[in-house]
């Protein structure tokens, strides 16, 4: 195209995409040096040496091109340079300062650099602390990279094919054939970029992607060193970092995982934190794959048993990484996925499978080569030692990661089996389905989890281990079956699934007080166990309990196995709530009062629903609290509304509202005025719902201060007695007719907010010569202004997160000690 | 591979899948006709939205009582009843999945899960409980 348009900066997009392509060049670059280097090593130690230098060199380049990559877009977005098709589609002016960033990882090419920059940084701190084996680990660093990099080239071969999307495209690239673009102005017309998805202005949006993205990338570091280990068929170097980075690893992979709840839970109405989405199964399985990965490295470490196993489970926990973006981004989830992903193209696709078929293979290849001369212990361990239940509870982590790999991955492979089978397949409940398997993994995982921390490596004493163990799970037993009394927790496996967190927890307590003697550097695995113990009993109390409150038809639970249609019988969730009547939800009286609209290019408008609850026996009202669900009406010019729920906390509960609807007239909407005309005294107006209001004459008033300030300012209030539906008198009201400067006529209304009445009148002089009032009534029908609410109780959520926080600090506590030992 | 460990291996294997298969609900998508069939029984079935048909919400009404007329892949138009609120940009649908069941000559579901064309995204969206 050689025509030329006026106003476009481009000069920040031809830098950026020469900093992509240059950082893509550097990491060949350094890949290539860092490869030779270990070539040489035996060969030339200084020619090695030379490599080795060239190739931290190419990775620092990389690193510095990176960083230009993200401010050149960070300068494009800010400076809301529309002309870029990333700029126009996910920022807008009157976005708030602070959602600048979730801009960034809102679209694709965003979070390919976001996960690019966090491995670029990973990347350097293992150059200068992997040691004799930093040629090797970051040659594959590098070489990820690459891969990595080809995701944000933008090089095209004609229409339909090109290698990664840079995000800095013009606008009028991606849009060639709007005709707009056919005038050298266009720019000018380009008032406004389209904006943040109102789901995502959410400050969990600024937070979770780079904790969850930091999370993924780290996943590269075990990778990368399982990858060098195998290639210098050394086993030992790796061990060490490798533990110290798994933990790391697993501590912020699941801390953004659990952002990822936390947002949902927050600010989607998906009506909780986790509904086994394949977006948040994708996230959850590469960290199932490096815990157990991170166990049996234990093992390998303690007692030489398991490394293969252990490469297995780390290498496949970055090519799941990988797998979970092929499933994520391409598009591929179709049916199945409530999250909005973009579909590229079959170009994305292809890319993906490419990038990932080079990494499995490369896995696959080193995996066999070495296999046979791979150190592995032959005589059989003991039944009651550390490393046979480690082992065992590796095993179950990677059958559950299987387990939901495999029916996350239904629409991937339920084509293949079309073709053989003619028929489309699908989960139908998807929530009961994982639910159930799942829970058994969770008894197995929880019971094994604390109880193996008493095991001793190669030698238990069985009677020892018997008594250690019996105390805790009698005092669990007794307390799980009080939890459960008290909780009706009544199913069979639901109740295991109590007994074995809290066995975990008071078996981790017990080894932390007992053995550990509360040596807290020493407890980091106790303390870890401990959370995840309670992180189970916060799911299941959380869930097994969670009811809906807004519907009348008492509870409900996912949990059994009931039928459709008691399901659907029981699933009327949502009431309706008329402007300023009571209704009873739960144990409470809910009101909604009204709304309030916050302007900006897409509409916010928070609801007011006051809650009141009243003592049954004393009749007094024992708490009050108001909650603004909010909803953006017709986001991005869509029709409908896009709802942000509102929660208030209790430490043993939330309730959780949102808006499923609404309906609010507008008070100057002209054809719902009324007309009257009165006269004389005891003259009645009917209104809305059987009530009326009676005139009771004129009155000429002062310098009232309802009228306005002029000498020559007349003002006249008509008296109007109000009588609400059933004839029960309410307030007078008293609208003012002012004729400014003995000329221009003003209407004072009066209103009633109780009944949505409002009242004004023109006063003219009849034939009589005596005044007659001309009335104007509107009055709100509050069956015209409702908004459909959805209320749910969570309870006992903070024992969920409170076990998160709980677990992290013990992988941080464990990951400290190690770091202090090396 | 140790004895002990292949027989745990197998007993984890066995225990779960036993107790999963009870569970294990794989469907496929069917059309109207095939749950017209089984009155009550639970089916997933895969269609479209008839746009230019009746489409009611009333709150005041039902809140949790969307009516709608839609298309299976046979070709055959039913009125289907969501017991939730009317999903948000379900007249843009392309294609949409219902899961419920037949009773009288209306099929009821509990989710509606469609295909939704944004101006420059396609994004899933779910109405109903997941």
């Amino acid at each position: 195209m050689d025509q030329q348009f006026i106003g476009e900066h481009l000069l920040p997009g031809r830098l950026g995409h020469f900093f992509v392509i240059a950082s893509f060049v550097a990491t060949i670059f350094s890949s290539f040096s860092y490869f030779s280097s270990a070539r040489s090593e035996s060969a030339g130690p200084a020619i090695s040496a030379t490599w080795l230098k060239m190739g931290r060199v190419g990775f620092w380049i990389h690193f510095l091109l990176v960083l230009a990559v993200f401010s050149v877009l960070y300068y494009i977005i800010e400076c809301h340079l529309f002309e870029y098709h990333y700029a126009w589609e996910h920022s807008s002016f009157s976005m708030p300062g602070k959602y600048l960033l979730s801009c960034f990882w809102e679209g694709q090419q965003g979070s390919f650099m976001l996960w690019t920059f966090w491995q670029a940084l990973l990347g350097l701190v293992v150059m200068y602390t992997s040691g004799k084996l930093e040629a090797r680990v970051m040659t594959i660093i590098s070489l990820v990279q690459v891969l990595l990099g080809t995701m944000l080239l933008g090089f095209y071969f004609g229409d339909n094919i090109h290698i990664g999307v840079t995000p800095f495209d013009m606008l009028r690239d991606a849009m060639q054939n709007a005709p707009i673009f056919k005038n050298p102005n266009y720019l000018t017309f380009i008032k406004d970029g389209n904006g943040l998805n109102v789901l995502l202005q959410n400050y969990w949006m600024v937070i979770h992607p780079p904790v969850l993205f930091l999370g993924f990338g780290t996943t590269l570091v075990p990778f990368a060193f399982c990858l060098a280990a195998l290639w210098a068929g050394e086993y030992k170097l790796f061990v060490k970092p490798v533990l110290s980075w798994s933990l790391f690893n697993g501590a912020v992979l699941g801390t953004g995982i659990m952002m990822g709840g936390a947002w949902a839970y927050e600010s989607l109405n998906f009506g909780g934190y986790w509904a086994w989405d394949p977006v948040e199964n994708s996230s959850l399985v590469p960290w199932l794959t490096l815990i157990a990965g991170l166990h049996t490295l234990l093992e390998y470490k303690s007692t030489g048993r398991a490394l293969r196993l252990t490469f297995i489970l780390l290498l496949l926990s970055h090519l799941l990484v990988w797998y979970s973006t092929f499933l994520t981004r391409t598009g591929i989830l179709g049916t199945t996925s409530v999250h909005a992903f973009t579909g590229d193209g079959s170009a994305m696709f292809y890319h993906l499978i490419a990038v990932l078929a080079v990494l499995l293979l490369l896995s696959v290849f080193l995996l066999v080569y070495r296999w046979k001369t791979m150190p592995a212990v032959v005589q059989e361990e003991e039944t009651f030692t550390r490393e046979f239940w480690l082992f065992i509870g590796s095993a179950i982590l990677f059958i559950s990661a299987t387990h939901i790999v495999v029916m996350t991955s239904i629409p991937v492979w339920s084509p293949a089996l079309k073709w053989i089978t003619n028929k489309d397949f699908s989960l139908l409940d998807p929530m009961s389905h994982y639910n159930s398997v799942e829970v058994w993994i969770a008894v197995l995982i929880g019971s094994l989890s604390a109880s193996t921390l008493y095991m001793k490596y190669r030698h238990t004493d069985n009677k020892t281990l018997l008594r250690q163990l019996a105390v805790p799970a009698v005092i669990a037993l007794v307390l799980s079956a009080a939890i459960a009394a008290f909780q009706s927790i009544n199913l069979f496996q639901y109740d295991l699934m109590l007994f074995a967190a809290v066995y975990g927890m008071v078996c981790s307590v017990a080894y932390a007080v007992t053995i550990q003697k509360c040596n807290l550097p020493k407890s980091g695995p106790a303390i870890a166990h401990f959370g995840f113990a309670m992180v189970l009993l916060g799911i299941l109390l959380s869930s097994f309990n969670k009811h809906v409150i807004s519907n009348n038809t008492g509870e409900i639970f996912r949990f059994g196995n009931k039928s459709e249609k008691e399901n659907i019988r029981e699933g009327m969730e949502n009431v309706i709530l008329f402007r300023n009547k009571a209704v009873k939800l739960g144990e409470y009286l809910a009101t909604y009062t009204g709304d309030s609209a916050v302007e900006g290019k897409d509409k916010r408008v928070y609801y007011k629903v006051d809650f009141e609850r009243t003592d049954t026996a004393s009749k007094k009202i024992t708490e009050q609290f108001t909650l603004y669900p909010d909803a953006f009406i017709n986001p991005k010019g869509q029709q409908g509304l896009s709802a942000n729920p509102s929660t208030k906390h209790y430490w043993d509960r939330d309730i959780f509202t949102f808006i499923n609807a609404v309906q609010t007239t507008k008070a100057d909407d002209p054809s719902s005025v009324k007309k009257a005309v009165v006269r004389n005294d005891g003259d009645s107006v009917q209104l809305q719902n059987g009530a009326f209001m009676i005139f009771k004459g004129f009155r000429k008033l002062g310098r009232d201060s309802r009228v306005a300030a002029g000498d020559s300012d007349l003002g006249v209030a008509a008296t109007f007695q109000v009588y609400g539906t059933g004839g029960k008198r309410m307030k007078d009201l008293e609208p003012v007719y002012v004729l400014l400067n003995g000329k221009t006529p003003q209407m004072n209304p009066d209103s009633l907010i109780e009944i949505g009445l409002n009242v004004r009148f023109n006063l003219s002089i009849a034939d009589d010569q005596r005044p007659l009032a001309d009335v104007m009534i509107q009055q709100q029908d509050p069956m015209d202004n409702y908004i459909v609410l959805k209320a749910i109780v969570f309870p006992y959520i903070n024992v969920l997160w409170l076990g998160v926080i709980l677990m992290v600090f013990g992988f941080f506590v464990s990951l400290f000690s190690r770091l202090r030992t090396l | 591979m140790k004895k002990s460990h292949i027989i745990m291996l197998i007993l984890v294997v066995v225990g779960i899948s036993a107790i999963a298969s009870t569970f294990v609900d794989f469907s496929t998508y069917e059309t109207f006709s095939s749950a017209a069939a089984k009155p009550g029984k639970k089916f997933q079935v895969y269609g479209f939205v008839q746009k230019e048909m009746d489409m009611k919400y009333d709150p005041v009404q039902d809140p949790n009582h969307f009516a709608f007329f839609a298309k299976d892949k046979a070709g055959n138009i039913k009125q289907v009843i969501l017991n939730d609120a009317k999903p948000r940009d379900i007249e843009k649908s392309e294609w949409i999945v219902m899961t419920g069941y037949e009773e009288n000559g209306v099929f009821h579901c509990s989710r509606v899960n469609m295909k939704c064309p944004s101006k420059y995204k396609k994004e899933m969206v779910t109405a109903g409980k997941g």
